[in-house]
């Protein structure tokens, strides 16, 4: 025997080291029940909520559900309602991820050289990303509250009027933006972290002896370095930011008026509240559309055909 | 012995360099005290009595107090909710393990172009936003007479937790070397054997952080907890929601139990610490 079929002993299908009766495609096997699983679970509501988006269907109506085609989709797209949620939607979407985004990257870029008891503050900050939005919302409603909130105490202290934040047309979106940020504004922060400190030194080391100043270091070496990474936060970021709702359910219920109607709000509302099941299934088709849309532009104009290798 | 003529490279000088990290270490505890004061101040609201959680002066000085929360562990439906999450969010997370271990075992020993197809489907699973799905899967779950009932929320959030099994656990399989399981095939051992008496003892720390994360998503889950559960059967977060009412809103009992909902979490998070990143992205960044 030569030594090169020794070494390849272990791939070459010809000779039968230790291939117990599995078969050739024995390997499967052990998927079949996860497998079986996310597709019953997830093709099952995709055709149902398609189907259902053709009907006029509500369960709180007595008219048995009757096909209307896209009717649906027509009346969606003709209510200034829905397009002023899209309009929440993306306005609060867009401007929580870039913020941060922005913000955990400067807060990474001061941990990026160790100092004493850089670990410790570390793990501190960890703690707002998995406190259960649920949570996140009550502290923040109970934080925020015109009468005894500690955000009013303050702002009273630095000179500033009590207003009720969450009650506020104006400021309620711009609150709800806040909190998110608050809460996830971490997550980013360990992502690029994480990134910065994964970078090759050498790099930043050599273009510091050339005389580079830290600027320059910043936009030419490092941030093409962690475009990756920035890529991923961003993607997460965005995917989460659109399925915002227990914040909202549990601070603004979507008011006041409906300055703060996402579209998953306004999905649940039309779904749960209106039991209008068809309606609300041309809702979320829409909104899926959306956010595939979004999603894709994203993924073409950060990814490289190479980033997936 | 030959001398190495090393001229040190331009830099500056040492007194600077130290202000300069006195002052980014600085800004940097500035940052995580402004992002752990809320916290703060919700453990020290579980703490203080109703006429200090409602006081338009608060102190941040004061007797601390346990009653809120032997109140809401004895006084209220809330202590019975811990469990329920806890039976929910441990059996989910099993079978999530489960489940995905057997997906991502062979996706990770057997690359190739229609495995990869495979688990970008199982990824793009996540992009569906749960409000999309939730309708079609509660007449689903009425038809079969399940609403109500802790087993669809095990089931919905075995099939939410699935991706990020699946994705985890083929890194950290990926990660073993596989000359070690060819070793034990040599030796006669058979798949099985190999899989539960090698890999998985090895990928352990791997395997114990993703049950950790999916345990915290699972934990953490509200929109189908408050679709989905009647009233002997709601999780935590949906038995928050009681605290408040029109009549009264108890802050410093809510305050009490979400600092006992946010516990455990912080827990977990603090030991799957340098798992962290890579979990709650898929693995995309290590």
């Amino acid at each position: 025997m030569s030594a090169s079929t020794m070494i390849d002993r272990h791939n070459d299908k010809t000779l039968p080291v230790k291939r117990r009766k599995i078969g050739r495609f024995g390997w499967l096997l052990p998927m079949i029940p996860g497998m079986a699983f996310l597709i019953a679970i997830s093709v099952y509501p995709t055709i149902y909520s398609l189907n259902a988006s053709f009907y006029r269907w509500n369960l709180a109506a007595t008219a048995r559900r009757s096909l209307v085609g896209l009717r649906n989709y027509e009346l969606l797209l003709s209510d200034p309602s829905f397009w002023h949620s899209v309009g929440v939607t993306l306005t609060y979407v867009f401007i929580v991820v870039a913020l941060e985004l922005a913000i955990g990257l400067g807060v990474a870029l001061l941990f990026f050289r160790r100092f004493p008891g850089d670990h410790f503050l570390r793990a501190l900050l960890i703690l707002p990303m998995v406190v259960a939005p649920v949570v996140v919302g009550l502290l923040w409603r109970y934080m925020l509250n015109a009468q005894f909130g500690v955000v009013n105490y303050l702002a009273e202290l630095v000179g500033f009027e009590r207003v009720d934040f969450l009650g506020s047309t104006a400021l309620a979106l711009p609150t709800l933006i806040l909190i998110d940020v608050w809460q996830w504004t971490p997550f980013t922060f360990l992502i690029m972290l994480a990134a910065l400190q994964g970078m090759p030194e050498d790099i930043i080391e050599a273009a510091r002896i050339d005389g580079a100043r830290s600027v320059r270091i910043f936009f030419d070496h490092i941030l093409p370095m962690i475009r990756y990474p920035i890529a991923v936060a961003l993607v997460l970021r965005l995917l989460d930011a659109f399925r915002v709702y227990d914040v909202i359910f549990m601070t603004t219920r979507g008011g006041p008026i409906d300055v703060t109607q996402t579209l998953s709000w306004q999905i649940y509302d039309v779904g749960f509240k209106s039991f209008d099941i068809g309606y609300a299934a041309a809702y979320s088709w829409l909104m899926l559309i959306l956010v595939v849309m979004v999603a894709t532009v994203v993924l073409k104009v950060m990814f490289r055909k190479t980033d997936f290798a | 012995m030959t001398a190495i003529s090393y001229t040190p490279p331009r830099r500056r000088p040492r007194w600077t360099k130290r202000v300069g990290l006195g002052i980014q270490a600085s800004a940097a505890l500035l940052a995580t005290l402004l992002f752990i004061a809320p916290i703060f101040w919700m453990i020290s609201t579980a703490l203080k009595t109703g006429n200090q959680a409602f006081s338009a002066t608060p102190s941040i000085f004061f007797t601390p107090t346990f009653e809120n929360f032997a109140h809401v562990f004895t006084g209220s439906a809330f202590g019975s909710a811990l469990m329920t999450s806890t039976f929910t969010a441990s059996v989910s997370t099993i079978l999530a393990l489960i489940l995905g271990a057997g997906i991502a075992y062979p996706l990770a020993r057997r690359p190739g172009a229609v495995q990869q197809q495979v688990a970008f489907w199982i990824l793009s699973l996540r992009i569906l936003p749960p409000i999309v799905v939730i309708i079609p899967l509660f007449l689903l779950l009425r038809s079969v007479g399940l609403t109500g009932s802790l087993w669809s929320l095990i089931i919905l959030y075995t099939y939410m937790n699935l991706p990020l099994t699946v994705w985890l656990l083929r890194g950290f399989f990926a990660d073993l070397p596989v000359e070690i399981e060819e070793a034990a095939y040599v030796d006669g051992a058979s798949r099985l054997r190999t899989f539960f008496g090698i890999t998985l003892p090895l990928a352990l720390p791997g395997v114990i952080s993703t049950a950790l994360l999916a345990f915290i998503f699972a934990w953490n889950e509200f929109l189908f907890a408050n679709v989905l559960t009647g009233a002997s059967t709601r999780t935590a977060p949906v038995s928050l929601t009681e605290y408040v009412n029109p009549v009264s809103v108890e802050w410093n009992n809510i305050m009490a139990a979400g600092t006992l909902v946010v516990l455990p979490v912080w827990i977990f998070a603090l030991a799957v610490q340098r798992y962290l990143v890579r979990g709650m992205t898929m693995g995309a960044v290590k």
